[in-house]
C-alpha cells in the first residue's frame, strides 16, 4: 500500500467511522445514565430520517398506507432536520415512558429492559413500514445547496476523494462531541446528570428529580439519534425501515470499544472501528463485517471498560 | 363394545375426509410471496403484477369460470415460505402456486409442493438447480447467462477505447453471484482488463471503500451486479466521487425502483434486461397499459414476471379444459393439478416477457432479451428505460 | 386428523424445536450467565449436518451408513459445539452481566460472517437440497420430541443434583459461592457448554427439517427471540422456556390473518410481557398459586 492509497483509506476510515460515532453518541448517553442499552435507539434513528425526509421532500412511493402521497408542504432541509430531531427527541421520551419507566418502578431485572426496548423498536419500525412501505427513499442531490458533491485531491496522476456529505457528518459529530462535553462538564444540568449517573438514589436525596433528568437524557439521546439518522440518510439514502436497526448492533461494538457511558469514547470507538474497516485489504473485504465484532470480543477480554471508560470496581 | 363403535366412527370420518374433492369456483391460484421482511418490496411488486393478471384473465375467465388469487405472506425466511405453501395447498386447496420470492425459500418450500403434486411457478427464482427440484417445479425467471454479454457489446460501441474494467457484485445474492461470473467471462473474452473486483452485500449502504477503490484504479467501465437499492446507492456514490465512465448494471437494475435511489446519477446506465416495458407483443401492451393506468409509471420486471406466471396458470387451465373437454370445476383437484402441470410444459406462451416455453424440467426458454439505457427526466426523480438499438 | 397434521404439523414441530432452543439459552441462565450464544452453535450444528449430508467427501460415509448418518451428524455436531464452547467460554465467562452478553453477541456475529464467506458453507447462498430423514414435516416430531423430553428430564435431574445447586449458588451470588469452595469458572463453563451442545444438536436436526441451511439461521435476531422465550415464559423454572417458546413462536402463525399488523403485535407483546410479567408467565402463575410446580416436581422426582 503506498502513500496515496494510505491517505484514501484513512479518509475512508474517518468517513465510515463518523457515521458510527454519530450513531453511538446518543446510544451511549442512555447507558451513562441508566446503565442499560436502549435497543430502541436504532428505531428512533430511523424515525428521524423518515421525518426529515417527509418534511424536506414528502414524496412517498408505492408501499404502505400512505402510498403515492405527496405532502403539500416542503420545508428547507435545515428546518426539516431540526423539527425531525425534536420529534425524535419526543419519541425518545415516549420510549422511556413505555419501555423503561414501568420496569424501573417495579425494580425489575435490567435484562427485561433490553427485551422491552427491543419490542418498542419492532413496533416503531413496523408502523413506519405500514405507513410508507419498505422501499428506498433518497434525498435529492442538492439537499445541502450548491456545494460540490465531493472534494478531490490530485496527487500526481491519481485522485484521492471524499464526499462532501461525509465531511459534514464528521464535522457534525465533532461539534456535537464538543457541545456535549461542555454541557455535561460545565453546566448545572450536566452536573446533575452526572450525579444521577453516579448514583441515582444519592442524587435524589440531594434534591435532584431523578425521573425528570432521565427524561432529559432520553430527549437528548432521541434528538441526537434522529439528527444522526437524517444526516446518514442524506449520505446513503434511507434503505427501508430497518436501516437504523442494523446500526444498533455495530453500535454496541462501538460504545464498548470506546467505553460504555463515555461520550468521547463513543466517537473514538467509532473512528477506530471505521479506520479498521477501511484498512481491510480488498481480498478480505468479505470479513469487514466481522472486524467490529472481533474488536469487541478482544476489548471485552482484555479491557472491558474500553478505551476511555472507567474501570468498574466489583461491588461486594 | 363402545370402544369399537368409537373406532368405527373415527375411521369413517377419516375415510370420509379422503373423499375426492372438486375444484372450487372461482378457481383458486395461490400466490406465496413476501409481504413483510426486507424483501417485502419485491413481493409487493410481484403481488401487483399478479393482481393485474387476475383482472385481465377474468375478463373471460377460464371459459367463463373466474380465477381467484389467494395470497399468503411468506415473510423473508424459509420457515415462512413452508408455512405459506402448506396453508395454500391444504387449507385453500389451490390448483397451483406462484412463488416464492427468494431462491433460498424455493429450495425449502418447493419440495413440499412437489411431494403434494402441486405445480409451482417461481416468478423470480434464478439460482441454479431450481427447476430440477422436482417434476412439479418450474420458473418463468430466466437464468440470465444470456443477457450479460450484450450489455458489454453496447458499452464497447459507446466507447471503443475501453481498456480497464472494474467489476462489483453483491456476494450474498445468489443471482448476482452467478451473473457476475458471466460478466467476468465476457470481459475476458473481449480482451479487456479487469483491474479490480469488489464485493459488497445487498444490505450495505456505505460504499466508500468500493467506490474509492474504483476511482483509484482509473477504470473506463464499471460493471455492477446487485439489486436496486444497493446497486443504485453504489452508482450514486461513484458518481458523486467523480467517476465519469460508463456503468453497466446487471438485471437487478432492471426496475424503476432504482430511480429514486440514484436520481440524476442514474442517467446513462446500461442495463441488461430480461423484461422491457417497450417489448412489442399484445399481452405486454395490455399489461403495460393496465399498470400505467393504476400506478403512473412503467411496470418493473418483478411485476411482469408475476403476471407471466399467473398467465401460464390461467392459459394452462384453458388448455386443460380444451384437452379433457370438461370444465375445471367438474374435475377432481388432484387431476387438475396434474393436468395443469402438464399444460404448463405443453408449448409456447406469449407473455409480457415475450414468447416463452417451459421445458420438461420446468426451466424457462426465453427468446428475447434487451439492453436499455436509463434516461432520467428533468426533475431527477422519474425516468425510463430506452432500448438501445 | 390427516388434514390437521398436514396443515399444522410443521408448526407443531417448529414449536418443539423453538422450545429446545429456548432451553439452550436457559441452561447458562441457571448459573446466572446471560449468554446470547445459542444461535451460533445452532448454526454450527446445522452446517455440520448439511455438509455431512451433501458434500462429496462424505458420500462413501453416507452410502455405508444409510439412515445412521443422521445420528452420526448429531454426535459430531454435539462434539464440535462442546469444543467450540470450551474454546470461547473459558476466556469469555470471566466476564459478568452485560459484558458477557456482549461477548456472546460478538461471537455470534463473527461466526455468522465466517459462515457467510467460507467455501465449505456455501458462502452467502448456503447449502441446499439437504436430504430428508422423514417424508413429511410432521415426521420430525420423532427427532425433536424425544430430544425435548430427554432435555426436560435432564434439566429436572440437574436442578436437584450437586451441579444444579452449584449453579444456583453462583446465580445468587458468585463471590459468596466462590468463597464457599464452589469453583465458579468451572460451573459457568459447564452450564455454557451444556447450552451449546443442546443448540448444536438441535441445529443438526434442523438442517434436514428445513431442507436448506444458510448464515441467516445464526443471527442476533434469533438470540433475542430465544431470550424473549425464556424471559416471558419464566427464567426460573424449567417449564418457563418451553411455555414462552410455544406462545411466542405460534404468535406469527396465529396472527397470520392480521397480516401487516402481525409484527407490530409481536413487538407489543414483548413490551407488555416484559413489563407485567417480570418473572415470566410461570413466575406469575406461581405467585398466584395457580400451579405449584414445585409440588408437582416433588411428586415426580421423589425428593
Amino acid at each position: 500500500m503506498d502513500a496515496v492509497q494510505f491517505l484514501q483509506n484513512f479518509l475512508n476510515g474517518i468517513s465510515i467511522g463518523s457515521v458510527y460515532a454519530i450513531f453511538a453518541l446518543g446510544y451511549t448517553l442512555v447507558f451513562s445514565i441508566l446503565g442499560i442499552i436502549n435497543f430502541a435507539h436504532g428505531a428512533v434513528f430511523t424515525l428521524g430520517a423518515y421525518l426529515t425526509y417527509s418534511m424536506a421532500v414528502g414524496q412517498f412511493g408505492i408501499g404502505g398506507l400512505l402510498a403515492g402521497l405527496q405532502l403539500p408542504f416542503q420545508f428547507s432541509f435545515t428546518l426539516s432536520l431540526l423539527i425531525g430531531a425534536i420529534i425524535s427527541g419526543l419519541a425518545g421520551v415516549l420510549v422511556e415512558r413505555i419501555a423503561f419507566r414501568p420496569l424501573r418502578s417495579r425494580g425489575a431485572d435490567p435484562l427485561l429492559a433490553l427485551v422491552s426496548s427491543l419490542g418498542v423498536a419492532l413496533v416503531t419500525v413496523n408502523i413506519i413500514q405500514y405507513l410508507v412501505g419498505s422501499e428506498n427513499y433518497s434525498f435529492p442531490s442538492d439537499v445541502y445547496g450548491d456545494i460540490k458533491p465531493a472534494f478531490m485531491f490530485h496527487i500526481g496522476s491519481r485522485i484521492v476523494a471524499i464526499r462532501t456529505v461525509q465531511i459534514i457528518i464528521f464535522a457534525v459529530s465533532m461539534l456535537v462531541l464538543a457541545l456535549l462535553g461542555y454541557f455535561i462538564n460545565f453546566t448545572r444540568i450536566g452536573k446533575a446528570l452526572r450525579a444521577v449517573a453516579e448514583n441515582a438514589s444519592t442524587a435524589s436525596l440531594l434534591g435532584i428529580n431523578v425521573d425528570r433528568f432521565i427524561l432529559y437524557t432520553f430527549f437528548l439521546s432521541g434528538f441526537l439519534g434522529g439528527m444522526a439518522g437524517s444526516l446518514v440518510g442524506t449520505s446513503f439514502g434511507i434503505a427501508g425501515p430497518y436501516f437504523g436497526v442494523t446500526y444498533g448492533l455495530k453500535g454496541l461494538a462501538v460504545i464498548v470499544m470506546g467505553g460504555l457511558g463515555s461520550v468521547p469514547g463513543a466517537v473514538l470507538g467509532g473512528l477506530v472501528i471505521g479506520l479498521a474497516e477501511a484498512f481491510v485489504p480488498a481480498d478480505y473485504s468479505a470479513y469487514k463485517e466481522a472486524v467490529a465484532f472481533a474488536f469487541l470480543f478482544a476489548v471485552l477480554l482484555v479491557r472491558p471498560q474500553g478505551l476511555l471508560g472507567r474501570s468498574q470496581l466489583q461491588k461486594v | 363394545m363402545r370402544k369399537s363403535v368409537v373406532m368405527t366412527l373415527l375411521l369413517t370420518i377419516c375415510a370420509g375426509s379422503a373423499y375426492a374433492e372438486r375444484t372450487a369456483s372461482p378457481i383458486p391460484i395461490g400466490i406465496a410471496v413476501a409481504q413483510t421482511s426486507n424483501v417485502a418490496l419485491f413481493g409487493q411488486e410481484q403481488f401487483i403484477g399478479a393482481k393485474i393478471a387476475e383482472k385481465y384473465f377474468n375478463k373471460s375467465g377460464i371459459n367463463g369460470t373466474p380465477i381467484k388469487l389467494v395470497l399468503q405472506d411468506t415473510g423473508g425466511d424459509e420457515a415462512g415460505a413452508i408455512n405459506a405453501f402448506q396453508n395454500l395447498i391444504n387449507k385453500e386447496k389451490v390448483v397451483g402456486i406462484v412463488g416464492p420470492t427468494l431462491s433460498q425459500q424455493a429450495f425449502s418450500a418447493d419440495p413440499i409442493a412437489n411431494r403434494m403434486k402441486v405445480p409451482v411457478l417461481g416468478p423470480s427464482n434464478t439460482a441454479k438447480g431450481i427447476p430440477q427440484i422436482g417434476d412439479f417445479v418450474g420458473r418463468v425467471s430466466a437464468p440470465v447467462a444470456k443477457v450479460a454479454p450484450n450489455a458489454l457489446k453496447q458499452a464497447l460501441k459507446q466507447n471503443p477505447k475501453i481498456k480497464k474494467v472494474a467489476v462489483l457484485y453483491a456476494q450474498n445474492d445468489a443471482y448476482s453471484t452467478s451473473e457476475t461470473g458471466t460478466f467476468q467471462e465476457a470481459v475476458k473474452s473481449h480482451q479487456l482488463q479487469m483491474v479490480t473486483l469488489q464485493k459488497f452485500m445487498t444490505t450495505d449502504t456505505d460504499f466508500t471503500t468500493q467506490a474509492t477503490a474504483v476511482l483509484g484504479a482509473n477504470v473506463d467501465l464499471v460493471i455492477i451486479s446487485g439489486l436496486a437499492a444497493d446497486g443504485g446507492n453504489l452508482v450514486k456514490q461513484l458518481r458523486q466521487l467523480g467517476y465519469k465512465g460508463i456503468i453497466i448494471g446487471g438485471n437487478g437494475f432492471n426496475t424503476a425502483n432504482v430511480f429514486p435511489v440514484c436520481g440524476k446519477d442514474c442517467e446513462g446506465i446500461l442495463v441488461a434486461q430480461a423484461y422491457s416495458p417497450e417489448a412489442n407483443n399484445p399481452t405486454n401492451k395490455a399489461f403495460v397499459a393496465d399498470y400505467r393506468a393504476a400506478y403512473k409509471k412503467d411496470p418493473p420486471q418483478f411485476s411482469a414476471q408475476a403476471f407471466a406466471a399467473v398467465q401460464l396458470f390461467a392459459e394452462g387451465l384453458r388448455r386443460v379444459e380444451a384437452k379433457t373437454k370438461k370444465k375445471i370445476t367438474q374435475l377432481e383437484l388432484p387431476v387438475v393439478r396434474a393436468e395443469l402441470n402438464r399444460a404448463l410444459r405443453s408449448g409456447p406462451f406469449v407473455t409480457p416477457l415475450g414468447e416463452i416455453t417451459l421445458d420438461r424440467e420446468g426451466e424457462i426458454n426465453q427468446k428475447t432479451f434487451y439492453v436499455s439505457h436509463i434516461k432520467m427526466d428533468a426533475n431527477g426523480k422519474t425516468g425510463k428505460f430506452v432500448i438501445v438499438k | 386428523m390427516e388434514d390437521f397434521l398436514q396443515n399444522y404439523g410443521f408448526l407443531l414441530v417448529t414449536l418443539v424445536q423453538q422450545s429446545l432452543l429456548a432451553m439452550s439459552m436457559y441452561f447458562p441462565l441457571t448459573a446466572g450467565q446471560l449468554s446470547l450464544a445459542s444461535p451460533g452453535f445452532y448454526s454450527l450444528g446445522g452446517y455440520i449436518a448439511a455438509v455431512m449430508a451433501t458434500a462429496d467427501y462424505f458420500a462413501p460415509w453416507r452410502d455405508a451408513l444409510g439412515w445412521m448418518m443422521f445420528p452420526l451428524e448429531w454426535l459430531i455436531a454435539a462434539l464440535a459445539s462442546a469444543l467450540l464452547a470450551l474454546l470461547v467460554g473459558i476466556p469469555a465467562l470471566r466476564l459478568r452481566g452485560i459484558y458477557l452478553a456482549l461477548a456472546t453477541i460478538a461471537f455470534v456475529e463473527i461466526l455468522r460472517v465466517l459462515c457467510l464467506n467460507l467455501e465449505i458453507t456455501g458462502g452467502a447462498i448456503g447449502i441446499f437440497g439437504v436430504p430428508q430423514l422423514f417424508e413429511s414435516r410432521w415426521g420430525y416430531i420423532w427427532t425433536f420430541g424425544p430430544l425435548l423430553v430427554i432435555t426436560l428430564i435432564f434439566s429436572s435431574r440437574l436442578e436437584r443434583s450437586r451441579v444444579g445447586r452449584a449453579f444456583k449458588a453462583i446465580r445468587e451470588d458468585e463471590l459468596a459461592a466462590g468463597a464457599m469452595g464452589v469453583n465458579p469458572t468451572y460451573y459457568k463453563v459447564l452450564a455454557f457448554v451444556i447450552g451449546a451442545v443442546l443448540a448444536g444438536i438441535v441445529g443438526s436436526m434442523s438442517a434436514p427439517f428445513l431442507n436448506t441451511w444458510n448464515a441467516r439461521q445464526g443471527t442476533f435476531d434469533a438470540s433475542i427471540s430465544y431470550l424473549a422465550y425464556v424471559l416471558i415464559g419464566g427464567g426460573r423454572s424449567l417449564w418457563g422456556p418451553m411455555l414462552g417458546a410455544v406462545l411466542l413462536a405460534s404468535l406469527p402463525e396465529l396472527l397470520r390473518p392480521l397480516k401487516d399488523a402481525r409484527l407490530i403485535i409481536n413487538g407489543v407483546v414483548l413490551v407488555i410481557a416484559s413489563i407485567y410479567l417480570p418473572q415470566g408467565i410461570v413466575g406469575a402463575l406461581r405467585r398466584l398459586k395457580l400451579v405449584t410446580l414445585d409440588r408437582f416436581a416433588v411428586l415426580w422426582g421423589g425428593q
